[in-house]
């Protein structure tokens, strides 16, 4: 029996796997473990069929044919280790001698940690600013993130399960087999429901959270915030249902704002203003004299007219009636009325609870987003609307409500005090999410570079993540507007098929890839990625016969620790058995290239760098290599354990139990109780970040790079392309959706989830709704093909069901794989991207996420009814 | 058994728990999970409902099986002699709950040939004709040697939602009568007289 992280999707539950005679045999979970409880799903059960799969990467392999595009054989040719390591060594050094900005890097948000060594470490060792997250980052993180990290200091948001009464999910499905924690939220969810944990769904279809909730709400896909904004102005301006307290001190409601929409701040000081009912006066928010402040009214400060700016996001919401709402989302108005009601009333503003002899807010509500609602152009928006009816009942962070994922707070390990995280206010009260996993905090916002560096131009802008403006079809005029002096020259990927995860592939390939001189690619399968484009491909160790530093933490950026009270664990992952046939962990090929390419001082410090940040503290990785000591990553582990955890609990303890674990306090599951740290109702900060940008943008010719105007201080909704679409053709919004047996695009290769798959009746297929089938002429098993305004289109087997809205189709997963080196995965399920366009019209204005919804016309394949 | 159908969400994790710990070959499923549905847009009922044995205690393959190749034990685990079975199928006909399996040979779930791919694949196989044979019915037998050992079912064991739950139906303070008692489990088809030895607690 050796413990290990499970590593099929990232929710890194701990188990146990059985080894025979050298032969992995079988996995269970460990019932001692907070990572999992014991249990394990579909996809972690499957993982020696991906171990074992005779498909598998065992050798470097070389492209022999210097065609590149879709479907074209790459003629792979083998090599061996020594040529692979030349090959790589002169491509790196030759591209850092033209401009080391040339080199892309480009991982998996699968593997957080894995990543943060492969690529994180190495690129900022070579001196390269490029990077993204192939496909799984750009659908599910731009708005997301940016909004969980501005509001909780965390990568997103999940139900109190322990205490929460009410949940409204928004295309999310936290606690039903998909997704982050998807184990872990399993279990807690059903303990949940099994208590009497309300969950009341807005889905365009019957998902499964939506079949297991107490009420399916049927929303048009993309409009989440419309009626989530007219809960919201139901809340503050009709039912008067929101927590004064909370928005007092707790956010920047009360901050006084003048004419031109920005703080109206002290002179003397700065800071931003209040206004101080008792005294009648002006006062900065940090004053102790001010034992009140307004949320609402006008004011005049020094002849300046100011209003708190509660009062004007009140004003602004005025606007989002329940009616008007309805005609944009399709819910009815009396639906979103009864909600809203039931979700104020529930909140029970004003109460406490006392856990663990601390008393706090009790607020059992909770409204969630994840991916579903922020998978659309205004999507930085969207996250925003939905989380912020938390926020107006004051359920952020305390017993009941929505929590961060994470949390945030960690008081440091019992003993050696390390792994300390926390979140503290700037100079405007504003939370600041200290540990955030990238350098890149979402608040504050970093000044935009003048010119900007990145080839996706991210660092023009404020969002802590990447755009796809590098593959837009102009990228080649916005790098020369915008004095970009280099050019894509080497990309280095692990563990991504980009081809098939970003968008429509042709327009990533020819628009970007192409653009490369080479391409390495580290990963278990030559999937479409590769065969499409890559011109080398090594050979990666899976996660059963590698080592990883942690795969719980950083919590943030990892998401996948049980929320609430319980206990932390650091876990690791370690090699089950040796890599098979030539297979090599990536991080081995990442320290040796460091020492050939002579950046072995400065990987250390980059890596010393990414720890220190992601794991607290102040290690020195430097000092366990000396100069004549080759740089090995079981030494790297071991120092980060010690340093850690203590001199006893080096990589050899975590071996042999796995992992370690310890109680969590009261005080970082429920931190916002704990802590003086405001969140903005009223984003102010976006005003003048966005001026900013806006600038540098004009500076350099391109002044409508993207439409500033959504830069602002307000929520709205705003529609995509989707929903202003003219041509009545093109009638149905289709969207795809997570999932629990499937991870990305990695798992359809996997025989037996393949086969439950073509079993059951909706992974593999599209949905249709049955009257909508009927009028069309089309039933059951019919092969149809969808196809988009531009002409891309996409072929798959209807499912015909009552469950979902008659105006919508829904495709699972990321399937229809057409690669060779995929055998079990060709041909399976439907593939949905082919419908992504790649272009300014489909990215979030303020996040630059990708909108992932499409408006498509249905037709039936010319030939007969699949069998 | 009992299996909860307010925790169940259908995710397949002991259709695949069973498959990994019996070694099922291609085309046999001895645990599977079906969906429900039934209503009209808006108001839809889909309902996962996992499937397995339901060992009954009147079994309708015993009575129809040529060679007495079902056999039940004292504990009530309903099982086949795959040296006795001659595959005719009877048995599968007469199931009311479709949980009779039948494989012609075993293949491999990566080529489909008789010779295994893998290590892995040698191992599967090996463990395949220790549980059951080629041209034989095969199911579910509530994880006997793993019973035996004092460990739960796989499917139970594996469970996420933790939505099964195994013991003593006969032991009216075991947990699963207490739950069948408390939250009114139903079996699946009473009317054939089966009196299947699994219970379902209702959805809501």
């Amino acid at each position: 029996m050796v413990k290990t992280s499970c590593g099929m999707c990232y929710g890194t539950c701990t188990v146990d796997v059985r080894v025979e005679d050298g032969i992995v045999v079988g996995i269970e979970g460990d019932p001692d473990s907070p990572q999992g409880y014991g249990n394990i799903c579909a996809k972690g059960l499957s993982a020696p069929m991906m171990l074992y799969d005779p498909n598998r990467l065992n050798y470097p392999i070389v492209r022999t044919n210097p065609v590149k595009g879709i479907g074209v054989d790459p003629g792979w040719k083998r090599v061996s280790w020594d040529e692979a390591m030349n090959i790589l060594t002169t491509k790196l050094r030759e591209c850092r001698q033209r401009d080391p900005r040339g080199l892309y890097m480009v991982g998996s948000p699968t593997f957080p940690a894995e990543r943060a060594f492969n690529i994180l470490s190495f690129r900022k060792a070579f001196g390269t600013p490029n990077y993204y997250t192939g496909g799984g980052g750009l659908h599910c993180g731009n708005g997301a993130h940016m909004i969980g990290g501005i509001y909780h200091a965390s990568w997103s948001v999940i139900p109190d399960f322990k205490y929460c009464n009410l949940a409204i999910y928004w295309g999310c499905s936290k606690g039903h087999g998909a997704g982050h924690a998807a184990n872990v939220a399993a279990k807690q969810a059903a303990d949940a429901k099994a208590r009497g944990m309300r969950l009341i769904v807005f889905d365009p279809f019957l998902s499964t959270q939506a079949s297991t909730a107490e009420e399916w709400v049927p929303i048009k896909a993309g409009t989440d915030a419309a009626a989530a904004l007219s809960m919201a102005n139901l809340l503050v301006n009709e039912y008067g249902t929101y927590d004064r307290e909370y928005l007092k001190w707790k956010t920047n409601g009360p901050y006084l704002v003048g004419p031109d929409g920005l703080y109206h701040r002290d002179t003397k000081t700065g800071l931003p203003l209040v206004w101080n009912p008792l005294e009648k006066k002006a006062e900065t928010f940090t004053s102790k004299s001010v034992k009140d402040c307004a949320l609402e009214g006008e004011f005049n400060v020094d002849g300046v007219k100011c209003s708190p700016s509660f009062q004007l996001l009140k004003n602004h919401l005025k606007k989002y009636t329940p009616e008007h709402a309805s005609e944009i989302c399709g819910v009815s108005a009396n639906t979103l009325r009864r909600i809203a009601k039931e979700f104020g009333e529930e909140a029970k503003i004003g109460s406490t609870i006392s856990i663990d002899g601390k008393t706090m807010p009790y607020r059992p509500v909770a409204s969630i987003y994840f991916r579903g609602s922020q998978g659309h152009y205004n999507q930085a928006w969207d996250c925003m609307s939905l989380v912020l009816l938390n926020h107006f009942v004051g359920a952020a962070d305390v017993p009941g409500g929505a929590l961060a994922f994470g949390p945030p707070v960690h008081m440091g390990y019992p003993g050696t005090g390390k792994l300390k995280y926390s979140v503290e206010p700037d100079k405007d009260g504003l939370l600041v999410a200290k540990n955030w996993p990238y350098a890149h905090l979402p608040y504050p916002p970093l000044e935009p570079k003048d010119p900007p560096e990145r080839l996706d131009l991210q660092d023009l802008f404020y969002i802590p993540t990447y755009t796809t403006i590098m593959a837009w079809e102009n990228n080649e005029e916005l790098w020369k507007k915008f004095k970009i002096p280099y050019r894509p020259d080497v990309m280095i990927s692990f563990a991504t098929n980009q081809i098939m995860s970003v968008g429509n592939p042709k327009t990533l390939l020819e628009n970007f890839l192409k653009k490369f001189g080479f391409i390495a690619s580290f990963n278990i399968y030559s999937t479409e990625f590769e065969e499409a484009a890559a011109d080398l491909v090594l050979p990666d160790a899976s996660f059963l016969e590698r080592y990883s530093s942690a795969t719980t933490f950083p919590t943030v950026g990892v998401s996948c620790h049980a929320t609430g009270l319980g206990e932390w664990i650091w876990a690791i992952r370690q090699p089950i058995i040796k890599p098979m046939y030539e297979r090599r962990p990536m991080i081995d090929v990442i320290l040796e290239l460091s020492e050939r390419l002579g950046l072995r001082e400065k990987y250390l410090e980059a890596a010393r760098e990414w720890v220190n940040r992601a794991y607290g503290g102040d290690l020195d990785l430097r000092k366990y290599f000396g100069p004549n000591d080759k740089l090995n990553f079981e030494t790297i582990l071991d120092a980060i354990m010690k340093d850690r955890f203590g001199p006893d609990k080096g990589l050899d303890y975590f071996k042999e139990h796995g992992y370690l674990k310890w109680d969590k306090r009261v005080e970082e599951v429920y931190w916002r109780a704990f802590n003086d740290v405001r969140i903005p109702v009223y984003l102010e900060w976006i005003i003048r970040a966005g001026k900013k940008s806006k600038a540098v943008a004009e500076k350099y010719g391109v002044p409508d790079l993207v439409d500033w105007s959504a830069h602002n201080a307000l929520p709205d909704w705003r529609p995509c392309p989707t929903h202003t679409e003219k041509n009545p053709d093109y009638d149905l919004e289709a969207f795809y959706w997570r999932s629990a047996l499937h991870t990305y695009s990695m798992t359809m290769q996997n025989p037996w989830l393949n086969e439950v798959s073509q079993n059951d009746p909706y992974t593999y297929t599209i949905q249709l709704n049955t009257e909508t089938a009927a009028k069309k002429g089309v039933k059951e098993g019919d092969m149809v093909w969808l196809e988009n305004s531009k002409g891309s289109k996409t072929k798959g087997r209807l499912h015909v069901t009552d469950g979902i809205r008659p105006d919508h189709v829904a495709i699972a997963a990321n399937a229809g794989h057409w690669s060779k080196g995929l055998p079990i995965a060709k041909s399976k399920g439907v593939f949905f991207n082919e419908l992504i366009e790649i272009d300014k019209e489909h990215t979030c204005p303020v996040s630059l996420g990708q909108d992932i919804c499409v408006k498509v016309k249905l037709y039936k394949d010319g030939g007969a009814r699949s069998g | 058994m009992v299996i909860d159908l307010k925790r169940c969400t259908g995710c397949h994790s002991c259709t695949v728990a069973c498959k990994a710990e019996h070694h099922t070959p291609p085309g046999v499923f001895w645990a599977k999970v079906v969906r429900v549905e039934s209503g009209k847009y808006p108001t839809v009922i889909r309902q996962a409902v996992p499937l397995l044995c339901m060992h009954c205690r009147e079994p309708e393959c015993g009575m129809v099986g040529p060679t007495g190749a079902m056999k039940k034990s004292a504990s009530g685990i309903v099982t086949v002699d795959s040296k006795e079975c001659v595959g005719c199928r009877y048995c599968a006909v007469a199931c009311p709950y479709g949980a009779r399996c039948f494989a012609p040979e075993w293949k491999d779930y990566f080529t489909g040939e008789k010779k295994p791919s893998s290590p892995f694949a040698e191992y599967s196989k090996k463990k395949w004709a220790e549980e059951s044979d080629k041209g034989v019915v095969s199911k579910c037998n509530f994880c006997e040697e793993r019973v035996e050992q004092g460990k739960k079912p796989a499917c139970v064991n594996a469970c996420p939602c933790e939505a099964r739950t195994f013991g003593d139906l006969d032991d009216s303070e075991s947990e699963v009568s207490q739950l069948i008692k408390k939250r009114r489990g139903m079996q699946l088809h009473p009317e054939y007289g089966t009196d299947a030895c699994v219970y379902y607690l209702p959805a809501r």
